[in-house]
């Protein structure tokens, strides 16, 4: 674990050199101010936390989770350059999650930059803040689970485009589960739709968005994380054999 | 000391390497020669840890490359053949990322770039993008980040290949002075631009093993061995020279007229003769080479041989 801040450092690098980054983040922003103002009538509201604004992070994520993942190991099958990288001492398991971690600190960065909604709420009204906080916190635990998937995601295929359909496919219906399960309300028994409820990440995210840090929520998030970092390092040693 | 036990490497149920075994000394220079698509790289790959063999062991200094992976990586410096990507970053950036991963600290990290940049001469172009580098800086790059924590083996995988004279003969002088340290085994498919250098060849054919000998012992199986090469304006006499003692045959080079090749028996030398009758005929000869062997037809050959 001691080269794990080596490759933080080095994935870093490689997302602020990358345009892609900055310009994905930017259609982040912008979407989040947008649907943050405009479709939740926040200002109208008068309301005192950010419920409508973060309701949306799950749909805000597809913008920039894809993009962020897609870099993650997409550089390293160019030029055979992977080849290189695996006769260095270091351990599959190091540089997934080194490289998962850069990827997490980079949607934090972008979560926080969304920080202009929180002073606007703040000047209007008197909101609770620490609730706030834990809105924030379950975002990122989101961002975090949907990065993960996407790395998994990268180490089945070479290919820029294909990464970043899947991914966002995967993440399309992740976020869109519960519209799909309240269309098949009616047809399938309502113990599967119960099950397969409690495994939507936007539901577990809905519950920690009423700004209720639950354990088991983030319990949630974090066992997907590992679940997928653990899969992307097998995948990876599988195919180097 | 490198062991090397049966190695092979199946791909799409086609043996790409079959039953390699060789064993490497400290302080050996080793050569791996053979044709293209002969499996050097592959080889090369397997040693390094990069590809894990389908059967078969590699061990690099007692330490086994599948069981104790961390610990031969450790000890290896591999440059590989294609160039590296990390494209956008510099190769001052480049060698500080690859002396991160290999462990080195503070001082000790800066010293370690500055040495290995100063052996290949990078102190000039460390603030640019490797990117943006010609075909040549970017092999020598290659070599330098291999070189960093001195290691006890180093691979080199066409070390040579794209660079122009000048740089040619400093990475051969660099292998030269390299070798009294560490275990090197190049891969090449130029075996002329190694000649003084490896004390050992091994020559590779279709995935196999069929020579392992001294690379003047190759020389001296080639038909060319202590063949003299003639070049005048004037045309020469073929028939006197074909009749001096010791003369296997006569070969006149297609493409420049007036260079004609006199082979030697095996055995013979022919370069006094040559010399005298040069001498008593007057001839005005432009060029005179006494031929080392042509490394090139000798390792061609054997690959072709191996393959029927």
């Amino acid at each position: 674990m001691k080269l794990l801040p080596v490759i933080i450092k080095r994935q870093l690098a490689s997302y602020f050199s990358a345009p892609i980054t900055y310009l994905s983040t930017a259609v982040f922003l912008t979407a989040a101010a947008v649907c943050g103002f405009h479709t939740s009538q926040l200002l109208e509201q008068n309301s005192v936390d950010l419920h409508g604004f973060f309701q949306l992070h799950p749909w805000l994520y597809l913008l920039l989770t894809p993009v962020l993942s897609t870099q993650l190991w997409a550089d390293e099958h160019t030029a055979g350059s992977m080849d290189f990288l695996s006769t260095l001492p270091v351990t599959g398991f190091e540089r997934v999650v080194g490289k998962f971690l850069a990827a997490w600190i980079v949607s934090g960065i972008a979560l926080m930059l969304t920080f202009p909604i929180v002073i606007t709420v703040n000047y209007f009204g008197n909101p609770d803040n620490s609730v706030i906080a834990s809105q924030y916190f379950g975002s990122w635990l989101l961002a975090g689970s949907y990065l993960s998937a996407g790395s998994f995601i990268c180490t089945l295929t070479h290919h820029r485009l294909v990464i970043f359909t899947v991914t966002l496919c995967l993440l399309l219906v992740a976020s869109g589960l519960s519209s799909i399960l309240d269309a098949i309300e009616h047809q399938a028994p309502i113990w599967l739709i119960d099950r397969v409820t409690s495994l939507s990440p936007s539901t577990r995210f809905d519950a920690m968005d009423q700004g209720v840090l639950a354990l088991q929520d983030s319990l949630y998030f974090i066992s997907i994380i590992v679940t997928f970092l653990a899969m992307t390092t097998i995948a990876l040693n599988v195919r180097n054999r | 000391m490198i062991e090397i036990t049966s190695l092979t490497k199946r791909m799409g149920g086609k043996n790409i390497i079959h039953d390699f075994s060789f064993n490497a000394q400290p302080q050996e220079c080793l050569g791996l020669f053979g044709n293209d698509g002969a499996g050097k790289t592959t080889i090369v790959k397997m040693i390094a840890g990069s590809i894990p063999p389908s059967s078969g062991h590699v061990k690099v200094f007692g330490n086994d490359i599948v069981l104790n992976t961390l610990q031969a990586k450790k000890i290896t410096g591999y440059q590989p053949e294609r160039c590296l990507s990390h494209s956008v970053m510099s190769v001052k950036g480049f060698l500080s990322f690859i002396a991160d991963m290999r462990g080195f600290r503070g001082a000790e990290k800066r010293k370690m770039i500055d040495r290995a940049a100063a052996r290949l001469e990078l102190c000039r172009i460390l603030k640019y993008p490797i990117e943006t580098l010609p075909a040549g800086l970017k092999r020598t790059v290659a070599i330098a980040q291999a070189i960093l924590h001195e290691p006890s083996l180093l691979l080199l995988d066409e070390p040579t290949e794209g660079l122009n004279a000048d740089q040619k003969h400093k990475v051969r002088m660099l292998i030269k002075s390299l070798t009294d340290e560490m275990t090197i085994i190049v891969a090449s498919r130029t075996p002329e631009a190694l000649t003084g250098i490896c004390n050992r060849a091994l020559i590779i054919a279709d995935g196999q093993l069929v020579a392992d000998t001294s690379l003047s012992e190759l020389q001296r199986g080639s038909r060319h061995y202590q063949a003299v090469t003639l070049a005048a304006d004037t045309p020469l006499d073929l028939l006197a020279l074909a009749v001096l003692p010791g003369v296997a045959g006569i070969e006149e080079d297609r493409e420049t007229p007036g260079t004609v090749t006199v082979l030697a028996m095996p055995g013979q030398t022919i370069y006094p003769h040559i010399n005298a009758l040069i001498t008593q005929r007057r001839w005005k000869i432009n060029t005179l080479t006494l031929e080392p062997g042509r490394l090139d037809d000798v390792i061609h050959h054997m690959s072709q041989e191996a393959s029927v």
